[in-house]
């Protein structure tokens, strides 16, 4: 049930180069962080597309990602806890 | 070391007659034949091996049991019980002064005949004992009425091949092991726990290394990852849904560990903690370039056990396959959590399956997984060839939440639900659509637009349109990912060209292989890895060096052969993303 998924992923998706090629989405759609990223950064770099969908649909379509990146942000700092969800959202798409 | 000794099966007279309690003393070696200095040597292997038994065992021992030592055994064979005699090696004997007893062989064909002795008596029948057998492998089937298997797979990382004979054997062996090697417990855990209930004792045990530790499926890198089971909150049953592709169908069934963040306390926060959580999947491991279902059917591809991070796993179904990923809490308790895990460590060390479409799938290795760990799993009848009906069969026996799946919203928000992409494109699109009066309708007229036909309308949208056309264009790259892919895959299957690249992935594949299968790397040692953990995995991070290296130059020449409607399609795709990305950034940045 997976093994159709283990060829495909050896034949290409896991080489390192390949994450500058093909599997480029994260860094295409642009992310102000560069150099090395914390696993903290990385959670709210990979929501970016869910911050995407949630701003889209008015705040309609709402991910576990999302929830976890939000919450992460509010951890990390005074002003976001201040921040509404929208806001914050907004935040990671400037980002 | 290596070894073999003969059972021969006996008269059941020793269990009929009544045990006369051997007083240690009383049991001794046949003195005929012997020189001073070896009754001398024989008594102290006696008196060494009686010292290590558990009371309750050494209780059992009757005193008429006779022990000699014997020149007419086979040239293998160390030792052999039969008709309440036991037979040793003579050679054995004579190696005696010459080492410490402590760990001689002499001393273990003891240890292991008096285990056959032990086993036979009616306070023995550790062999016949079901926990017993789903621990060493002699697992039950799914189908068959759930006969066990004849076979052991779990040939990884043994002590002693023999062990593997029969389950009379694998007793023998580990009980020898039980009570001589102080590591035991930490490499045989389950086991150590399940001889020392049953004798109501405890060796001398050695300090364990911490946590279990698994070698990282993802990125090959070679790097081994340590799980620390107190730090797991929970273990949900993780369900891919099903699909239209024929090897999809059925969906996929995993187990999702849910593990807290470094200082967070266990308990319900833990859930968001989404980049510590990993999961245990059991997948076929195809070390060639072409998915075969005729060898699926007939068991030629390995199925291994691979731990992976849950993002990589929600990305793969959710966003490349555009399945849904269930999430449902299994009801366990912190001890049943980590004899769980330790028997999942014991499978990805030591596990050596086979993968069988229908009779040995995921959904079978999962319930075996479930079973064979933990006794209130196995009492609930769950055995199913389906990951569906798995799942009800648990919700049948009140052993998973599926409640959390009813408030649909809440379940997607709380990761209980992993809804597939592209469940919302089209409100999406329909959102772009109105600002922007997109000429197109359906998202998929969309998506099936050249990246250079889309690209005009990218960088007049407000916020929402295109935070929409974002989410999209990546959908449009993945399209593209995939496409590509497909080709590369036909070209290289491509009977007339290509011959060079296609024996190159079969080499790169075989070394991966290795990488796939943790008990190949040689750092000595047996079951869980203790102190050989860092020479395991330097030897990993060399062999992934090495393939890494031999990816890098396929993937180059893949590029390369790429056709130029793909490179373009590619090209277009990720400048488009730039453009949205810039205009998100811009639009987002401004209060609202």
């Amino acid at each position: 049930m997976r093994h159709v998924l283990i060829v495909a992923a050896l034949l290409i998706l896991s080489a390192p180069v390949v994450a500058s090629s093909f599997a480029s989405s994260a860094s295409s759609a642009g992310s102000a962080t560069s150099g090395s990223t914390s696993g903290d950064d990385k959670v709210v770099l990979q929501a970016r597309s869910d911050a995407a969908g949630f701003v889209a649909s008015a705040g309609q379509i709402r991910s576990a990602r999302l929830e976890a990146a939000l919450r992460l942000l509010r951890e990390r700092s005074v002003d976001a806890r201040r921040a509404s969800d929208m806001q914050l959202a907004q935040a990671i798409l400037a980002r | 070391m290596h070894w073999r000794c003969a059972v021969v099966k006996l008269l059941l007279a020793l269990c009929v007659l009544a045990v006369v309690p051997a007083n240690a003393a009383q049991l001794q070696f046949d003195q005929t034949d012997l020189t001073p200095a070896e009754r001398a040597a024989s008594a102290s292997l006696l008196k060494e091996a009686l010292h290590r038994l558990p009371p309750r065992w050494r209780q059992t021992l009757d005193a008429r049991l006779q022990l000699r030592w014997s020149d007419d055994l086979p040239s293998d064979v160390h030792g052999r019980t039969q008709a309440g005699r036991i037979s040793l090696r003579r050679d054995l004997l004579r190696q005696l002064p010459h080492q410490s007893l402590e760990d001689t062989p002499a001393l273990r064909a003891l240890l292991h005949e008096l285990a056959h002795v032990y086993d036979r008596s009616p306070q023995g029948g550790l062999s016949h004992n079901p926990h017993l057998l789903d621990l060493a492998g002699w697992q039950q089937r799914p189908l068959h009425f759930g006969r066990r298997s004849a076979h052991n797979p779990f040939t990884g990382r043994s002590p002693d091949e023999y062990e593997l004979t029969n389950p009379r054997e694998y007793v023998a062996v580990n009980l020898e092991w039980f009570l001589l090697d102080p590591e035991y417990a930490c490499r045989r855990p389950a086991l150590a726990r399940l001889f020392a209930a049953h004798f109501n004792w405890q060796p001398a045990a050695a300090a364990c290394a911490p946590g279990l530790v698994f070698m990282r499926a993802e990125g090959r890198t070679g790097q081994l990852e340590q799980l620390d089971p107190k730090r797991v909150y929970a273990v949900d049953y993780l369900l891919a849904e099903g699909n239209a592709a024929p090897m999809s169908r059925w969906g996929h069934s995993m187990l999702r560990l849910v593990i807290c963040a470094p200082g967070r306390a266990p308990g319900p926060d833990c859930r968001l903690d989404l980049q510590y959580h990993r999961v245990l999947s059991f997948r076929a491991f195809v070390e060639d370039v072409q998915i075969s279902s005729l060898r699926g059917l007939t068991g030629r591809y390995p199925s291994r056990l691979f731990l992976l991070p849950l993002d990589q796993v929600i990305d793969e179904y959710t966003k490349t396959e555009l399945r849904g990923l269930q999430s449902l809490p299994l009801r366990m308790t912190q001890e049943e959590i980590s004899a769980l895990l330790t028997r999942a460590a014991q499978l990805h060390w030591s596990y050596d399956g086979r993968y069988y479409f229908v009779s040995n799938n995921c959904a079978v290795e999962t319930w075996k997984l479930l079973h064979d760990a933990l006794p209130r799993y196995a009492r609930a009848h769950l055995r199913s060839v389906f990951p569906r009906r798995l799942l009800r069969r648990l919700a049948r026996a009140g052993l998973v939440e599926t409640a959390v799946l009813e408030d649909r919203a809440a379940a997607v928000r709380q990761g209980y639900y992993f809804e597939p992409m592209d469940a919302h494109y089209q409100a999406l699109f329909t959102v772009a659509h109105e600002v922007l009066r997109l000429p197109q309708v359906r998202v998929e007229e969309w998506l099936a637009l050249s990246p250079m036909q889309r690209a005009p309308w990218l960088g007049r949208g407000d916020l929402r349109a295109t935070a929409a056309l974002l989410v999209l264009e990546e959908a449009a790259q993945r399209r593209a990912e995939l496409r590509a892919r497909d080709v590369l895959k036909r070209r290289l299957l491509d009977a007339r060209v290509d011959d060079g690249a296609r024996t190159q992935v079969r080499s790169v594949l075989a070394k991966t292989a290795l990488l796939m299968w943790p008990a190949s790397l040689d750092g000595g040692g047996y079951g869980l890895p203790q102190q050989e953990r860092a020479v395991l995995e330097a030897q990993a991070r060399a062999l992934a060096g090495q393939t890494e290296t031999a990816w890098a130059e396929l993937w180059e020449q893949a590029q390369a052969a790429l056709p130029a409607r793909e490179q373009v399609q590619l090209a277009g795709v990720t400048q488009n993303l730039e453009v949205l990305g810039a205009r998100l950034r811009v639009l987002a940045d401004k209060p609202q």
